[in-house]
């Protein structure tokens, strides 16, 4: 109880501290918080109560199973940064709440690492160093120790007995089901810390970074935000407003993955994201085994 | 005009007597009329035929059946019994609980797709496994990942 507290005041500690070091009110810039420090203006947002009036604007178009209720979020607008969220959405919670596997995000997150590494280290073996064909010295009478060749291991400048060998490529697949079961526990991950958001959709006023850096410094978002949005077309707004910005970035949402959602701290998904996250992660849970490559054509892709 | 004379030949020659040659059959007859032109088109009405050989991608849905089926096969509850815990079907509407023979002596049923609280469910499992059997059998929970062992084979 005692070291929670100590965290929890930790950051005002250190505001206070500097404060009264310098005449500056900022944090220094090399200063090093812990990373599970809990911001208390991000805890006065809870999440929806039942009977809030704020419409409902989409609801889940697949079957939700009869023991689980769907979740709710607020949905949130980029247009202005003080304003009230415009309404609620449902969330299926077979995507967004199941059971946190953290050993399925951790293999997931290791794969997506080293399944494209190639290490280029090679070294020469004893036989493709060049020269060492002749015996140095007689095998007895010169006094000296026995040798056969002047490229072998124990020689200067011979050949490396064990060392690494050519390209070796880490190359390997995880089965389809857990990379897809990473996700959602990514997803759900996200969700239950409260670092998930759901904007209707990404259109900003202005191309201005820095005004989308003040707007998630006033909704309290987290210091890095993942912006996913579905569709090859994106406003001109948005993409320059985040194109020289280091911590917020946005991605397609076919390219969401364990990694991207592991590194930034928070997630900002559109309202047509969550319907087609939830139709193509759900799609796997009742799918049958491939005939086929899937790439092939099916009757009921997703 | 060519098929004419072809025509007139052929005439000349049964006025002679003599066999036409086969071959000179053929070629009247597989000779088209240069009056008609062919023209190629393109019907996508029969791809139809086509579309409904794809085979479909997911499960489909069983059909309703009041009580058990003839194969045995027991539909889910419409509305699940208020219990802490909730097994859900596998993909193909079938119970989780797999029977495993490991060193060829060794027999564990596995209860996977477990929700809720797992504890009250091994309690339960064992108390009527108890009944049934006689004696408590010893079982394994993994919390990770939401699975129930217990020693030996109940189907």
């Amino acid at each position: 109880m005692f070291r929670c507290s100590v965290v929890f005041c930790g950051r005002g500690a250190a505001k206070r501290f500097a404060s009264s070091f310098s005449s500056e009110s900022a944090l220094p810039p090399n200063l090093l918080l812990p990373t599970n420090l809990v911001d208390p203006a991000r805890l006065r947002r809870g999440p929806p109560p039942s009977d809030s009036p704020l419409p409902l604007l989409s609801r889940c178009d697949a079957v939700v199973p009869a023991h689980l209720r769907p979740l709710q979020t607020w949905v949130e607008t980029l247009e202005r940064p003080d304003a009230e969220p415009l309404g609620l959405t449902e969330l299926h919670p077979d995507v967004f709440a199941v059971h946190p596997r953290l050993d399925i995000l951790h293999q997931v997150e290791t794969w997506q690492r080293n399944f494209k590494r190639v290490s280029h280290a090679h070294t020469k073996v004893r036989g493709e160093v060049r020269g060492g064909g002749k015996k140095p010295w007689n095998q007895k009478g010169s006094g000296r120790a026995r040798h056969g060749s002047i490229r072998s291991p124990l020689w200067r400048g011979g050949g490396v007995a064990n060392g690494p060998r050519g390209p070796t490529s880490y190359y390997y697949m995880l089965p389809m089901k857990v990379r897809v079961q990473g996700l959602k526990v990514a997803l759900s991950s996200k969700m239950a810390q409260d670092y998930l958001y759901v904007v209707d959709s990404l259109d900003l006023p202005s191309p201005d970074p820095q005004y989308l850096l003040d707007l998630i410094k006033h909704k309290h978002w987290g210091e890095s935000v993942l912006i996913v949005d579905v569709g090859d077309e994106f406003s001109e707004n948005i993409l320059q407003a985040t194109a020289n910005l280091k911590t917020v970035n946005i991605i397609p949402a076919v390219g969401l993955n364990v990694h991207s959602m592991l590194k930034h701290e928070a997630l900002v998904l559109t309202l047509n994201t969550v319907r087609f996250l939830e139709e193509k992660l759900l799609w796997h849970d009742e799918r049958f085994t491939s005939l086929y490559p899937f790439a092939l054509p099916y009757s009921d892709l997703p | 005009m060519a098929a004419c004379l072809n025509l007139a030949l052929r005439g000349a020659f049964l006025s002679q007597g003599r066999n036409v040659p086969a071959v000179w059959i053929r070629f009247v007859c597989n000779h088209p009329p240069e009056n008609m032109k062919t023209v190629i088109s393109e019907s996508t009405e029969e791809y139809k035929f086509v579309e409904r050989l794809i085979p479909p991608s997911r499960v489909p849905t069983p059909p309703k059946h009041a009580g058990p089926a003839p194969s045995g096969w027991t539909p889910p509850a419409d509305t699940p019994p208020p219990l802490p815990y909730m097994i859900r079907r596998s993909r193909m509407h079938n119970i989780p609980v797999y029977t495993d023979l490991t060193h060829g002596s060794r027999k564990t049923t596995l209860v996977r797709k477990v929700e809720g609280d797992i504890w009250a469910l091994e309690n339960d499992v064992k108390q009527y496994l108890k009944e049934v059997v006689g004696k408590e059998l010893p079982t394994q929970v993994n919390e990770v990942t939401m699975t129930l062992k217990v020693k030996g084979h109940f189907d």
